[in-house]
């Protein structure tokens, strides 16, 4: 119970019986269909997460650069996982995003990277979990991130991907000054709006895991 | 490891389909916050006077240049759909919108957009209700243009933003801050005389061929509405 209370914060005492309905109904599944509903609300977290992509609300953007929703995901994901499912949910993303704008340069590359690198970070215990140290990485990723992007665009430039239009390279990396800063301001001031949930149900679920079902 | 080999299936038919589901899906989401029909008929009044003025210069200079070669071939005009701007660009590297009408009203790939004032861009991608626009400023994105005034040739590229970079094929060319640029007729993806935007600075100094900076007429950081021309094919090839 009081793990629960820790999700839930100091909520209403509606907001906390649907809580406690909830949390019932998670315990009374077997562990089998718990995985489908855990993977349910991971995969709705994603899709929620490429629709707010082309979405720009006032006061979301900085030098018309929205916050990296993606990003902040991959990161939330890898920080407690392998190096392995931080690649992989790095690919999926960047494929979905390829989806979204265009192929060429993929998006895979900086995802994956930045999957592999958190993943990383967090064996060598030198930061601790905790909001600002979730905010200082996505930081840290996003101009990791708009780097990878940037360096595709200049090998593009010179004939890398075959023909197509790209850039001058006196552009390209003028342009990714802006967009790495102010894609690493946003997305580390908007990191934890996704990072507490996701992390709360995937812990929820971890402990869930471990007692034994009836 | 099965639902991760699910997911990365399911991730590259987002990507084959150019996530044409998620579009569906956004544009549906976003039907409250899309903008309603009365404000858009002023701003195109507003829009249709300065895109008129603009077409006007346009067309004056066209008339001389064809009252010389008389070898002019028939301006086409096609059909206008208007539709909505429901979303932006998914990255921050790519300058596109998501507009809320698509195959289903008519629009194809490569469908010409115009906005408020002057071309915006053309369609790369459509769904059956929504549709993807690259639009001029992208630096990916170039058009051919002619200055309506002396009718230099050039092409333009995007700078991310409401200016584009025009570079010239002459050396010197007959060009002067706040001429009218149009869409030149040996355009590949544009029909030639639609309006672009004036020029507001010119670098002669500029190697290997002189540029100047051109401020779009239609303000693609904040469009609302845009007019999508679909009977408009690619300008004819001389």
């Amino acid at each position: 119970m009081g793990h629960y209370h820790d999700v839930f914060g100091r909520g209403g005492e509606s907001l906390r019986r649907v809580g406690d309905d909830i949390l019932k109904w998670l315990r009374s599944l077997s562990p089998n269909s718990r995985q489908i509903v855990n993977w349910a609300v991971t995969t709705l977290s994603v899709v929620m997460c490429l629709l707010a992509l082309p979405l720009r609300l006032p006061g979301m953007e900085l030098l018309g650069v929205p916050p990296d929703w993606l990003l902040i995901w991959v990161v939330a994901w890898s920080v407690k996982r392998s190096f392995w499912q931080g690649a992989l949910a790095g690919i999926i993303l960047g494929l979905a995003q390829d989806g979204m704008t265009m192929a060429q340069p993929t998006h895979v590359w900086s995802l994956m990277v930045v999957g592999m690198l958190t993943a990383r970070l967090q064996k060598q215990r030198f930061i601790q979990e905790d909001f600002i140290s979730v905010a200082l990485i996505v930081f840290a990723m996003a101009v990791v991130a708009e780097t990878l992007m940037a360096i595709q665009f200049s090998l593009g430039g010179w004939g890398l991907f075959g023909s197509g239009i790209y850039p001058a390279l006196v552009e390209v990396w003028q342009y990714h000054q802006q967009v790495a800063l102010a894609s690493a301001i946003l997305s580390s001031l908007w990191a934890p709006v996704l990072y507490y949930p996701l992390n709360r149900w995937w812990e929820l679920m971890n402990s869930l895991e471990q007692i034994p079902s009836r | 490891m099965g639902l991760g080999v699910l997911a990365l299936v399911g991730a590259w038919t987002i990507r084959q389909t150019q996530g044409a589901t998620l579009a569906e899906l956004y544009r549906w989401l976003t039907l409250p916050l899309q903008p309603q029909a009365e404000q858009q008929q002023a701003i195109l009044e507003n829009a249709q006077l300065s895109e008129l003025q603009q077409r006007l210069i346009e067309l004056d200079a066209q008339n001389q240049e064809l009252q010389r070669l008389l070898n002019y071939t028939q301006a086409q005009t096609g059909e206008g759909i208007v539709a909505p701007v429901i979303g932006r660009s998914a990255d921050r590297w790519w300058e596109q919108i998501v507009v809320g009408r698509g195959r289903e009203h008519g629009i194809r790939i490569g469908s010409v957009v115009s906005g408020t004032g002057g071309i915006v861009g053309r369609v790369i991608q459509v769904t059956p209700n929504t549709s993807r626009v690259l639009l001029v400023s992208d630096p990916t994105s170039q058009v051919g243009a002619t200055v309506s005034r002396s009718r230099v040739m050039g092409f333009m590229r995007g700078r991310s933003g409401s200016q584009a970079v025009m570079e010239f094929f002459e050396k010197d060319p007959n060009v002067q801050p706040g001429d009218v640029v149009a869409t030149s007729p040996y355009s590949q993806l544009f029909p030639p005389g639609l309006p672009i935007g004036r020029v507001v600075s010119i670098d002669f100094e500029k190697s290997p061929a002189p540029e100047a900076v051109i401020e779009l007429a239609a303000p693609v950081d904040y469009l609302e509405w845009v007019t999508i021309t679909t009977s408009l094919e690619g300008g004819a090839n001389p």
